[in-house]
């Protein structure tokens, strides 16, 4: 087996980037504007804005943190700045980013207003733009990395061809010492036996079990009509028409691999993780699921679709893979890797997957994903209960 | 006649247009792991790409199979030939509302 390398940013901590962002991260609602007023004035600096962050409490709160700071604390990101309403919120989600040793610096708004707020947060943005120019990339070996991998608007090509040839593509990194990340927690109903059987130690799989089956309760809790939600107006329309159906669908692209780590909401990434797929508990939505693998420390996602999802984000290239041929044709601007010529039969699963490595080393070098070309920066913090 | 349907699994009783078939066409189903061809059927009712189609008749109530793996139950019969989609299939672990 050859090694996969490829020029990536080491980080103080060792965790490696690909992606080399200054972001501006608020922690509440009230903090978007001072922060997009930073993003405005400076070259090379990306707001994060999220809806969320007052008068939350307890497992959410915790959760909104782990987001917040976990998306600092990614090795693509070379600096951040925190602004937040007041400075004790702020300082919780700066002080998360600086235990990777990052440059990392909060600021609050009360006490200033947002003008002289924007001013001295702008002021340190702006020495943060400087010195990550000047980083450089070096080369590393896969094992330095984390992807996640996450279907949306999937239709049955998705379960015949792109999920099979990311299957490929998943098994591939591994090998290389890559970590993969899955979830979609509701979206293996159907299948969900299946994943934990690849799950070899008992104890993780009965926590395997324990997420699952919180997740479901609450879906089955409310007792609703679930055709349009899960599966999505998108996946009929593709000819999915059952969870069970989706959720078969969505694991041929876990590969073949055993999982050994399990990890829900607030869990971090194991420490030693040479060559592992990792279940995370997720929504199945697809911001914020990437949202959340990013939190986890997940530089490259790999995203499978059918009938055309178009999500991206802030500081993380999303790969869009799609064996439909009519997706390919109609919405070519949001497509990166087309294998519908699997669908037909014209190319091998192996071929297939080949292809989605083959572009994956062009991204992890540097080239940009259409989701970035066109701006897609869906940030979705999951929420798990109401504000007090 | 032309090849237009993928079976994931030889115990599958539906497949997957891999291409628009118009009603009346007499079309091919090739399985996914060995690409044999494991018959034709004619399809009764136009079938859009990435929808199923059923490969043998399928009694209201019987499992409907995909992947080798049940995906929900016929909510009425379903003839061989007939298109397999939220109209005659309901999912067997969340069918609170339906439609």
């Amino acid at each position: 087996m050859n090694a996969l390398t490829f020029k990536g940013y080491i980080r103080e901590d060792g965790s490696v980037g690909i992606r080399n962002h200054v972001v501006v991260i608020p922690v509440d609602d009230l903090s978007n504007t001072a922060a997009l007023g930073v993003a405005q004035l400076l070259r090379g600096v990306t707001a994060i804005p999220h809806p969320y962050g007052r008068l939350q409490f307890g497992r959410d709160l915790q959760l909104l943190f782990h987001v917040l700071g976990g998306t600092g604390a990614n090795p693509n990101v070379a600096a951040a700045v925190v602004i937040g309403i007041d400075d004790s919120w702020a300082n919780k989600v700066a002080d998360i980013i600086a235990r990777t040793g990052k440059p990392v610096e909060a600021f609050s708004i009360e006490g200033y207003g947002d003008l002289r707020a924007i001013e001295r947060a702008a002021r340190k943005a702006k020495d943060f733009v400087q010195y990550a120019s000047e980083l450089q990339r070096t080369e590393v070996d896969a094992s330095t990395l984390v992807a996640s991998i996450k279907c949306g608007e999937s239709d049955t090509t998705s379960g015949l061809a792109s999920n099979p040839a990311l299957g490929y593509a998943v098994d591939r990194l591994i090998d290389y010492g890559a970590t993969v990340l899955f979830g979609e927690t509701s979206e293996l109903t159907g299948a969900e036996d299946i994943v934990a059987e690849r799950i070899p130690d008992p104890a993780l799989r009965e926590k395997f079990w324990r997420i699952y089956r919180e997740y479901v309760s609450v879906i089955e809790r409310e007792g609703a009509d679930m055709l349009g939600s899960q599966p999505t107006e998108g996946n009929i329309k593709g000819g999915i028409s059952t969870i069970e159906e989706k959720a078969l669908g969505n694991i041929q692209k876990l590969g073949t691999k055993p999982i050994t780590c399990v990890l829900d909401y607030l869990d971090p990434l194991p420490k030693e993780r040479r060559g592992r797929l990792c279940f995370i508990n997720t929504s199945s939505a697809a911001a914020e699921f990437i949202t959340l693998a990013a939190a986890k420390g997940s530089v490259l996602h790999f995203f499978t679709t059918g009938q055309g999802n178009v999500v991206g984000h802030p500081i993380v290239p999303v790969i869009k893979i799609t064996a439909n041929p009519k997706t390919a044709a109609s919405m070519r601007e949001h497509i990166d890797v087309d294998v519908s010529d699997l669908l037909r039969f014209k190319i091998s699963v192996s071929e297939a997957g080949e292809q989605i490595l083959q572009y994956a080393a062009k991204v992890l070098n540097g080239r940009l994903t259409a989701a970035e070309v066109l701006r897609h920066e869906e940030f979705s913090p999951t929420k798990l209960y109401i504000s007090a | 006649m032309s090849l237009k349907v993928a079976v994931h699994d030889r115990a599958d009783n539906v497949g997957v247009a891999i291409d628009d078939i118009k009603a009346g066409e007499e079309v091919a189903y090739v399985y996914v792991s060995d690409k044999a061809v494991g018959g034709k059927l004619k399809a009764l009712e136009e079938i859009p790409l990435g929808h199923k189609i059923a490969l043998r008749d399928i009694k209201a109530g019987e499992a409907v199979v995909k992947y080798g793996r049940p995906i929900g139950v016929a909510a009425k019969d379903v003839r061989a030939g007939e298109h397999v989609h939220v109209h005659n299939l309901r999912s067997a672990k969340w069918s609170f509302g339906g439609r």
